[in-house]
């Protein structure tokens, strides 16, 4: 009983992930882009979530969803009219190459999963209850993956900075706006 | 001795190095002087030498000596060595004695010329590259000196680098020179190819036991004989040595009569082994001396250019030197070729001289009555005439009546031709000789004559040093420095000859002998009979000369005949026409049909389809981002299924 | 028990090409950059789908080292967008051919 609701949750999660990513690449207004995105993150942190990955989930919803995503939506509305996205053309060899990679890399993946890597993948490990927890993660950020951890923040800093840097109106600018 | 020998090589070398390393840091005078004092040091080397091997005994006069290795790869050693022996030595003291006469003459001679350090600096490498020839150890340097000294004679004809008629009688004379050299290069290749050894005795002594059949033997004989003819202006050959004229008149003294041209014969003696075991090239060799004697001769009647004529008779004097080496009378040919220095380089010296006080002036229709005006020149100019011509007691006769005494004791069709055609040669260089003497001492002063007879430096112009910087003259005539090596000569070309007497005293060809066994002795009786002969027919061809300038007429009438000697037989036109024309043609059309097309438009074409390629290439760079991401995906896609593939 | 590691990956894999589609196909930047987001996202998909096939918590830890590359990813790229709008250039990727400086 447990199980076959795992799995409605684990597919209706999976469609939803889908369906959101492919209504990000079809809107016009990128409002609506921007919107379909934080439907395909929920998604993803339901699926995290069956995969006993909490603090990953809860990172997700918190620092993707509520923070990025959010920067997105302000600057797309600063952007205003602007910021309109029509399917204007661009050379056709371009259009047809990006589905034929784009499925290429798909049916690739899937191709080598089914027929080389399907005994691999075929028994999951055992877990205890504290996989995924916070304080597991916090206890290997602070031990056996110290230094991603102090690299991870500096780039953080640099983008901050960087950001500042962009922001930042120029002597010529002033007459412009 | 080995001491004073290579002192002997190296100093003119010397000489040529200080004047070109110090360029225009001295001055002209001396550079003059270093060159004639180099080359006068070399001369004193070889005295040095020949004292000291005079002193031993036959056998043991060849010294081969060695400085160091020169080339060395592997097993296969060419050292750098000289051979002194009777033969070389006399080519020495002779190239570094007369040519240190005339390097002294052209101290004066050269005075005011445009760019005399360039000619001092020439004349003493010449020197060096004679020495080179005559001294080299081995068949390598041998052709080494036979190289270098055809580049020396090139650069000494194209003195005159402005004058358009130098720089192709130069070129002439150095091509001519190639074919020799190509095939003289080629004989020595097949003989170095049998017997493995670059040494002359080794070769030598294989070439004299027999082993070599004998078609080897007269291809590489047939080869040096080439060569020699090339370097000596003999028929075929020959047709460069008359341009050659068109250098000043020391280098034609030097070079084309006494020492370069008698390169030729300086090879077959030195080589004559190979002549010996192929007897029908060394007769050949004879044939061509004797045919040559003629030809130039006759030639000789109709010039009308001073040192044209003196030319032609080098050409066929050395047909002499041939004759004699031909039929294996090698003491005779090196008599001969010494005597001829000394009267050849006179002749050629006297001339300068006179062309010096004429102010350039070659053509002796333009001359005559010089012999008040300049009665010094006249005298030893007479001297050498009459040696050239064979009159006794002077040297000429000694050695030309030996080598016609020796056609005459080989006896045999070949021999009795031979003899035949030296004795109308003696005939014809007495007229030719003497024509030359009454055209241009004789009779009534022309205009020219006059002009300048009011003594040297009277309203001439010599280039930019005039009157002061000009020697003392002597007599009016000319610079000491001038005039003083003209008379050494001329004492030279009178008492040389007494050096063989036949049945008397013959030391000079006992000298040779020890090198190069003669094949063929005349009997004193024989030679005694040749010589009256041989006098009676120059006699007769002086009376001949004098009697036709008598009458003002010329020794070969108007006509047909007189066209083609004009034309000297026609031999250039032959030439150009099979060789010139011909090769002329080849080139162009190679050009038009395989370079152009082919090799220059290839290139062209190389260069289109790079530049093809590269705007080809350059499509890709299409600006769109959208398309580099493209190309991203696409390899990770490759990737994948490369690695899908390989695992 | 759910389903297996395998359907994590094919997930992944196909949010993954749609992303890619997204990239090359979309002229606007801000469409293009959400669809690397959505690239990003799948590969955070595998790496914690692999994490708990393994039992190791380390795929969790590098998600969220790259959840915070592209946050600090994204800043900039909104910041250059606003740059272009600063200087009155189109939205458009095939516009910015000649960029310098």
């Amino acid at each position: 009983m447990g199980n076959v609701l795992v799995w409605v949750i684990w597919i209706l999660a999976a469609l939803a992930c889908v369906g959101s990513g492919i209504a990000v690449i079809s809107f016009t207004n990128p409002f609506y882009s921007a919107l379909a995105l934080i439907g395909n993150l929920a998604s993803l942190a339901v699926l995290f979530l069956l995969a006993s990955a909490e603090f990953v989930a809860a990172a997700q919803i918190l620092v993707y969803a509520g923070a990025v995503m959010v920067m997105f939506l302000f600057v797309i509305a600063y952007l205003g009219g602007r910021a309109d996205a029509p399917f204007a053309g661009g050379p056709q060899w371009l259009q047809l190459g990006a589905f034929v990679s784009g499925a290429a890399i798909m049916i690739a993946v899937i191709v080598a999963l089914i027929t080389k890597a399907s005994g691999g993948l075929s028994d999951s490990a055992d877990i205890e209850r504290s996989f995924g927890s916070p304080a597991e993660i916090g206890r290997l950020f602070l031990t056996d993956h110290l230094l991603a951890f102090e690299i991870t923040s500096v780039v953080l800093l640099i983008a901050a900075i960087g950001g500042v840097v962009l922001a930042t109106k120029t002597e010529a600018e002033d007459d412009d706006s | 001795m080995i001491v004073g020998s290579w002192v002997c090589l190296l100093a003119p070398l010397a000489g040529a190095l200080l004047i070109t390393l110090a360029g225009t840091h001295i001055s002209r005078s001396t550079a003059a002087w270093i060159s004639t004092g180099s080359v006068f040091v070399g001369f004193a080397g070889a005295l040095v030498a020949f004292i000291q091997v005079a002193g031993e005994s036959a056998e043991e006069r060849s010294h081969l000596s060695t400085a160091y290795t020169w080339l060395g790869i592997g097993q296969f050693e060419v050292p750098m060595q000289i051979l002194v022996d009777p033969v070389s030595l006399v080519m020495m003291m002779i190239i570094t004695g007369v040519g240190g006469l005339i390097v002294w003459y052209s101290v004066g001679y050269m005075k005011g010329e445009d760019e005399e350090r360039r000619y001092f600096a020439y004349m003493a490498f010449f020197v060096f590259s004679m020495l080179m020839l005559v001294m080299g150890g081995n068949l390598l340097l041998l052709l080494v000196g036979w190289g270098l000294v055809g580049l020396a004679s090139y650069l000494l004809i194209g003195f005159y680098h402005d004058r358009p008629e130098a720089i192709a009688a130069a070129k002439k004379a150095f091509i001519m020179n190639a074919i020799g050299d190509a095939a003289m290069a080629l004989g020595f290749f097949l003989l170095i190819s049998k017997t493995g050894t670059l040494s002359y005795s080794e070769n030598f002594e294989i070439a004299s036991s027999g082993q070599l059949p004998t078609s080897t033997m007269n291809l590489i004989a047939l080869g040096l004989l080439v060569g020699a003819i090339a370097k000596s202006a003999q028929l075929p050959l020959h047709t460069w040595l008359p341009d050659a004229m068109e250098g000043p008149t020391p280098v034609s003294a030097l070079i084309h009569a006494a020492t370069m041209v008698t390169a030729g014969v300086y090879l077959i003696v030195r080589t004559h082994e190979i002549f010996e075991a192929a007897p029908n090239v060394q007769h050949l060799a004879a044939i061509i001396g004797g045919v040559t004697i003629i030809v130039a001769g006759v030639i000789a009647l109709v010039q009308w250019d001073i040192k044209r004529v003196i030319a032609y008779s080098t050409m066929s004097q050395i047909g002499y030197m041939f004759l004699a080496a031909g039929i294996g009378s090698y003491g005779y040919a090196m008599f001969h070729l010494f005597t001829h220095a000394f009267f050849k380089a006179l002749l050629f010296l006297a001339a300068g001289v006179i062309i010096h006080h004429l102010a350039g002036e070659q053509d002796v229709r333009k001359m005559g009555g010089l012999k008040s005006v300049m009665p010094y020149t006249h005298a030893v100019f007479l001297i050498g005439a009459l040696a050239l011509a064979g009159i006794p007691p002077l040297s000429g006769f000694w050695s030309k009546d030996g080598i016609i005494s020796a056609a005459l004791a080989d006896g045999g069709a070949l021999g009795f031709t031979l003899v035949a055609l030296g004795l109308v040669g003696a005939l014809l260089t007495g007229a030719y000789t003497f024509r030359l003497y009454y055209l241009v001492f004789h009779g009534e002063p022309s205009d020219l004559v006059l002009e300048h007879a009011g003594g040297h430096g009277a309203g001439h112009a010599h280039g930019a040093e005039s009157a002061a910087g000009h020697d003392e003259h002597g007599h009016g005539e000319g610079p000491f420095s001038m005039l003083i090596p003209v008379g050494v000569l001329a004492v030279f070309s009178t008492v040389a000859g007494f050096l063989v007497i036949p049945g008397l005293w013959e030391p000079f060809l006992h000298w040779i002998d020890s090198v190069a066994e003669p094949l063929v002795i005349a009997t004193v009786a024989q030679d005694y009979m040749t010589s009256a002969i041989a006098v009676l027919l120059a006699g007769t061809g002086i009376w001949l000369a004098r009697s036709a300038f008598r009458e003002g007429e010329d020794l070969v009438p108007q006509g047909r005949l007189r066209t083609i000697l004009e034309h000297k037989l026609y031999f250039d036109e032959l030439y150009d026409a099979l060789f010139s024309r011909p090769s002329q043609l080849a080139a162009n059309l190679l050009r038009e049909k395989v370079e152009e097309p082919i090799i220059q438009d290839s290139l062209g074409e190389i260069g289109d389809r790079v530049r093809e390629a590269g705007s080809g290439t350059a499509r890709l760079q299409t600006g769109l981002l959208r398309s580099y991401a493209l190309a991203i995906a696409v390899s990770v896609v490759i990737l994948v299924v490369v690695f899908m593939a390989v695992r | 028990m759910g389903p297996g590691t395998t359907w994590y990956i094919a997930v992944a894999a196909i949010l993954f090409g749609i992303g890619t589609i997204g990239v090359i196909l979309r002229r606007s930047p801000l469409i293009v950059l959400l669809s690397l987001e959505i690239m990003l996202n799948s590969s955070n998909l595998a790496l914690v789908g692999f994490s708990r096939h393994f039992g190791t918590v380390d795929g969790q830890i590098f998600a969220i080292c790259v959840m915070a590359v592209a946050a600090a990813e994204v800043v900039l790229g909104l910041g250059l967008i606003v740059a272009f709008t600063r200087r009155n250039m189109p939205l458009d990727v095939d516009a910015a051919m000649e960029l310098r400086g």
